[in-house]
């Protein structure tokens, strides 16, 4: 029935869905299909309803019309208390006043699972997310950061639910902390099995987890595909520039205007090019420019220069090696190839 | 020792002195006087342990079990009253929440007599209030509650609910919006989420609000005096008699001594469990 990546039958089928906060419409007309299994992403601004989206699906919301049917059941007016599926919330809401066994328990101690059975799971909870099993008595405010979001990790999955919903819980998390965990949850999934919906700002997070990512703007999904998919054919500026910095040209009868360049093959609209796709090297190019370059900067594996032609500036990246000979205040002639670059309407 | 512990010994100096001047030395004079012998004037006579055998032995003991009973009562009907009023009112933030609160807290600025008179004309019967009210419209008569335990008790629960609800309203605040979603999320039911997360995430404005309504109920006399009709007497009131009108300092003193030690061995405890200096600093 879905156009479901990887054909697997659809777990949650999202129809129609609205919502909206008195003048702003915060859902705007979503439907959607997410088969079994799949790590989907929703990214989206902030404001882009991304978060009161996931939060209908977890039933901490009311949509004001549409639908939300999990293996084809309805779960719409559902409360969230008698969904099969959890929630990661964005500060984690860790029951401070409990030891992380008594959060990783909570779940089954509200459905009367007698302790010691509740005991065990929990700790084989806290193997999976890789928590010594001594954190079984410690208070959750003697936890790291990193700790308890491996914390709220297991208290999510002991409710052994059929969706695990995330919103955010990464965002607070330094740098170098949130790589290995977004490295973690990856593989978290690949050992569960389990569907996971996951929204975030963070495209970089979203391409590293995510079998699927679907672009959310103001209220609707604008582009939904495979990180790849997303990343080389954005359907929309908007999705473009989303998915990181992007040159994009203006063309219009065969001219790229920005660029006073010409090809046979351009329809009218716009062009995006990659930086990493601008060339110094016009000759297998199929566009090419003449461009001085206005200021080099270093960005560790790879440099980026901005290039001055007429009134617009055409951000171009090169590998380290590739970078030498290439001096600020030089004017040369640069390209790139149209099989590199992704033509739009709008 | 440090400079800076001697000066601030130095600028503790004045409270301390006013606090050892004005209120360790009365007790220590109340407790003191409690061991003395019955009717005397000074505290040159032998200790005894006589007035707290009357204390327990000569009907005393009503009064004081009818205080710290009714004390009880009182703090556990304002808490079930203040509880639903402070959801209501943490959910519902702007001008209604708002509109409440300042419409609960505006009498405390009025005289608590002024509030407990006001209130017996409400109850009063025949033209009050309540009974003409129930009597124009329904036309149910009832006959008059005024100067019963009943209307003292209804006094202390008017009196003493602000003191309840606004530390609930406290605690409720305490406790983030997303530990009630996610306790619901893994399938709590309400009276789970209230028993498993809310209550003992509140439970500094529980407490603090119940010491509170605990500890001014006892000491209270004015809602027995004026709605009560003294059906009962009070704690309060039979130590205002031992010292005034029996003219029994030594039994009087005795009877504030038990009182004293009942407030502190239940305040001093529950306020050892809550950090205070964590509350106010939120």
């Amino acid at each position: 029935m879905a156009d479901a990546g990887n054909g697997a039958a659809s777990i949650l089928s999202i129809s129609s869905l609205t919502k909206r906060f008195g003048e702003t419409t915060a859902v705007d007309d979503i439907s959607l299909e997410i088969p079994e299994g799949e790590f989907f992403t929703i990214v989206g601004p902030s404001g882009s309803g991304k978060s009161t989206l996931i939060r209908i699906l977890a039933g901490l919301e009311k949509p004001d019309s549409g639908q939300v049917a999990l293996r084809g059941k309805d779960l719409t007016g559902v409360p969230a208390n008698s969904r099969p599926t959890c929630m990661v919330f964005q500060s984690l809401a860790l029951f401070r006043h409990m030891t992380v066994g008594e959060n990783v328990e909570f779940s089954q101690k509200v459905r009367g699972v007698p302790a010691a059975e509740r005991r065990e799971q929990a700790l084989a909870n806290l193997r999976l997310v890789r928590l010594p099993t001594e954190f079984y008595d410690r208070k959750v405010t003697q936890c790291s950061g990193g700790e308890r979001q491996r914390v709220a990790l297991a208290r999510a999955l002991a409710s052994d639910p059929e969706i695990l919903f995330f919103d955010e819980p990464l965002s607070a998390i330094d740098y170098r902390l949130r790589k290995i965990l977004e490295v973690e949850m990856k593989e978290l999934h690949r050992r569960t099995g389990k569907t996971f919906i996951y929204i975030t700002h963070n495209v970089e997070e979203a391409m590293v987890m995510s079998d699927r990512i679907a672009i959310m703007r103001d209220g609707r999904l604008v582009q939904i595909g495979t990180p790849a998919e997303i990343y080389h054919r954005p359907t929309s500026r908007f999705v473009a520039q989303f998915m990181g910095e992007v040159n994009i040209f203006t063309t219009s009868s065969g001219r790229i205007l920005e660029l006073e360049a010409e090809h046979g093959d351009l329809d009218d609209g716009y062009l995006v090019v990659r930086p990493e796709h601008i060339r110094p090297d016009a000759r297998d190019a199929d566009v090419s420019f003449e461009a001085r370059i206005e200021s080099g900067f270093m960005l560790g594996s790879r440099s980026q220069y901005h290039l001055r032609v007429g009134d617009s500036i055409v951000i171009a990246e090169l590998p380290e090696g590739a970078a030498r000979g290439i001096i600020a205040g030089e004017t040369g002639r640069w390209g790139f190839r149209l099989s590199d670059s992704a033509a739009l309407e709008n | 020792m440090s400079q800076h512990n001697g000066a601030g010994r130095l600028a503790a100096l004045p409270a301390v002195l006013l606090l050892a001047a004005g209120f360790v030395l009365p007790i220590l004079l109340v407790v003191a006087y409690s061991f003395m012998p019955s009717r005397t004037f000074g505290l040159d006579s032998d200790a005894t342990l006589a007035n707290y055998q009357s204390a327990f032995t000569d009907d005393y003991w009503q009064p004081l079990a009818w205080s710290a009973s009714t004390a009880l009562v009182t703090t556990l009907i304002c808490l079930l009253l203040a509880w639903p009023t402070a959801k209501v009112l943490n959910r519902r933030a702007g001008p209604f929440a708002t509109t409440v609160t300042v419409l609960i807290a505006l009498p405390i600025f009025i005289s608590e007599s002024v509030r407990l008179f006001g209130l017996s004309l409400f109850l009063m019967p025949g033209g009050g209030i309540l009974a003409g009210t129930l009597n124009t419209l329904f036309g149910i008569e009832i006959g008059s509650i005024l100067n019963t335990r009943l209307a003292a008790l209804i006094g202390y629960v008017y009196i003493h609910f602000p003191f309840v609800l606004f530390p609930l309203l406290l605690g409720l605040s305490l406790i983030p919006r997303e530990q009630v979603e996610a306790a619901r999320d893994l399938g709590a039911s309400g009276w789970q989420v209230f028993r498993e997360i809310e209550l003992p995430l509140a439970m500094p404005g529980v407490t603090i609000g119940a010491l509170l309504s605990f500890v001014l109920s006892l000491g209270a006399n004015a809602e027995m005096s004026i709605l009560g009709g003294q059906a009962v007497t009070v704690v309060t009131r039979a130590i205002e008699q031992r010292f005034s009108y029996a003219q029994d300092w030594p039994l009087g003193a005795a009877l504030t001594v038990l009182v004293i030690v009942i407030t502190a061995a239940i305040v001093l405890p529950l306020l050892k469990r809550i950090d205070l200096d964590g509350l106010i600093r939120r």
